[in-house]
């Protein structure tokens, strides 16, 4: 284990990760009960297996990497639990679980509609454009290959610049 | 670098914005957009897109995170975050109707109508014009502001009037409206090192500041005002690094600010609240 006082140096460093780690959540979970229940559980196993955290890199690479495993095992349940079979997740285009829609309680419209894309999208998004992951980083984050990234993205910004048609048009 | 070679433009152009192609694939989309309009208006939507999910994504670092959830990661187990889920985002309730409307009204001014149903403006940059996001900002929200940049400053700036100074309580009194006492939290490992006077929603705020043993700076934040409906009840709230608990009493609005790593602040804010 590492000493005491490193120890609390990692926690203060997750603290400092914590809402960017929560806005990476919400792009996985798509609603905001489970992005912070997903949150507290990557936490948790941070801070217990903080010893494996080499220091190298970005502490949110390796954080954000454990978040999308741990939301692929979910995934994995819930389907079990449904009847819907244990296909992987992370092999299928277009992932089945539908954003809550009205359900959800979303801070503000635009969130909404950027966690209203298909799922993978906005993570890519995120990951290489809003946080300047390379095209590698956000690959072996998201454990998906690099053709997969380089499509989603430029899928991901046509579909937030019809977002910008679609919220004139509304407002016209 | 990528090879993007046979893939579709959109994706191609996409891969051109990032800087993930090659030096001689680069030269290609440059020339290839220099000569073909569809090639231009496909790497200005890319662009648009970029400029909009940008802004959106930017707010969801606003979004406070849960106060608990903090402390759990300070203190280890213990806590169950659970039983307390996101805490009040109430200040960003307007902002919440504003914000698409400002960058509706501001893109709009870039779309022009053509043959394609719409077509995206030149712009010199990224696409979309600045948007004025100057809304619904609560004292909280200056108050969070002030103390990103005074906790960060020495010793000697960090306060106007530094402790010592027998006329704090009367000056921050009178200008601000609000009889108070000096709370002493050494019993909380505080020190006070002075005090000053900022503005917060247009009206005048005391401000006295404290730091702990690591040199973490807290600060204490008054303003007067109405008697509300939630005279008492504490609020917690956080932005980015910094974690706040207001409250309401007496004609007075409170907010104890600290470091949002630290897991004491509520049992700060209980002692100020009973000392103040």
């Amino acid at each position: 284990m590492r000493p005491a006082a490193e120890s609390n140096e990692f926690r203060r460093d997750l603290v400092s990760v914590l809402p960017k780690l929560r806005r990476f959540a919400m792009t996985l979970t798509r609603n905001a009960a489970d992005a912070d229940d997903l949150v507290q559980e990557v936490c948790e196993r941070a801070i217990t297996r903080n010893h494996l955290w080499n220091g190298e890199g970005r502490l949110e690479s390796w954080i954000y990497a454990m978040t999308r495993n741990l939301w692929i095992d979910e995934i994995r349940k819930r389907k079990v639990r449904t009847g819907g079979g244990t296909v992987d997740a992370s092999e299928q285009d277009e992932l089945s679980i539908e954003a809550s829609g009205e359900k959800a309680v979303y801070a503000n419209q635009l969130q909404k509609m950027i966690l209203s894309m298909p799922e993978g999208l906005a993570s890519v998004f995120l990951l290489v454009n809003v946080e300047g992951h390379s095209y590698r980083e956000a690959a072996d984050i998201l454990k998906i290959p690099i053709g997969t990234v380089m499509s989603r993205l430029s899928t991901a910004r046509m579909r937030l610049a019809a977002m910008i048609t679609e919220t004139t048009e509304r407002r016209a | 670098m990528q090879n993007t070679k046979g893939l579709a433009l959109e994706v191609r152009l996409s891969a051109y914005i990032d800087g993930e192609v090659n030096e001689a694939e680069r030269k290609e989309l440059e020339q290839l957009v220099a000569r073909d309009d569809e090639a231009r208006l496909v790497l200005e939507m890319l662009k648009a897109g970029n400029a909009f999910g940008n802004k959106a994504f930017e707010e969801f670092l606003h979004d406070p995170v849960p106060l608990s959830l903090v402390r759990r990661i300070k203190q280890g187990p213990g806590v169950n975050p659970k039983s307390e889920r996101v805490v009040n985002a109430a200040p960003r309730q307007a902002r919440l109707r504003l914000w698409p409307r400002a960058l509706a009204a501001s893109i709009a001014l870039l779309l022009v109508g053509g043959s394609t149903g719409f077509i995206i403006g030149k712009t010199g940059n990224d696409g979309v014009a600045p948007v004025d996001m100057a809304a619904a900002r609560t004292w909280l929200d200056d108050i969070a502001d002030y103390h990103r940049i005074y906790s960060r400053q020495t010793a000697e700036h960090l306060v106007e009037v530094p402790a010592g100074n027998t006329k704090i309580e009367s000056w921050l009194a009178s200008s601000v409206g609000v009889n108070f006492a000096l709370p002493d939290l050494s019993d909380k490992g505080l020190t006070f090192e002075g005090a000053r006077l900022l503005v917060a929603a247009g009206k005048p705020v005391a401000q006295l500041m404290y730091k702990d043993e690591d040199g973490d700076v807290f600060a204490i934040c008054f303003l007067k005002s109405r008697p509300g409906t939630t005279d008492g009840k504490m609020t917690e709230s956080m932005r980015d690094d910094i974690a706040m608990i207001s409250w309401q009493k007496a004609g007075a609005a409170y907010v104890v600010v600290g470091p949002s790593a630290d897991a004491n602040l509520q049992q700060l804010a209980d002692a100020v609240s009973a000392t103040i």
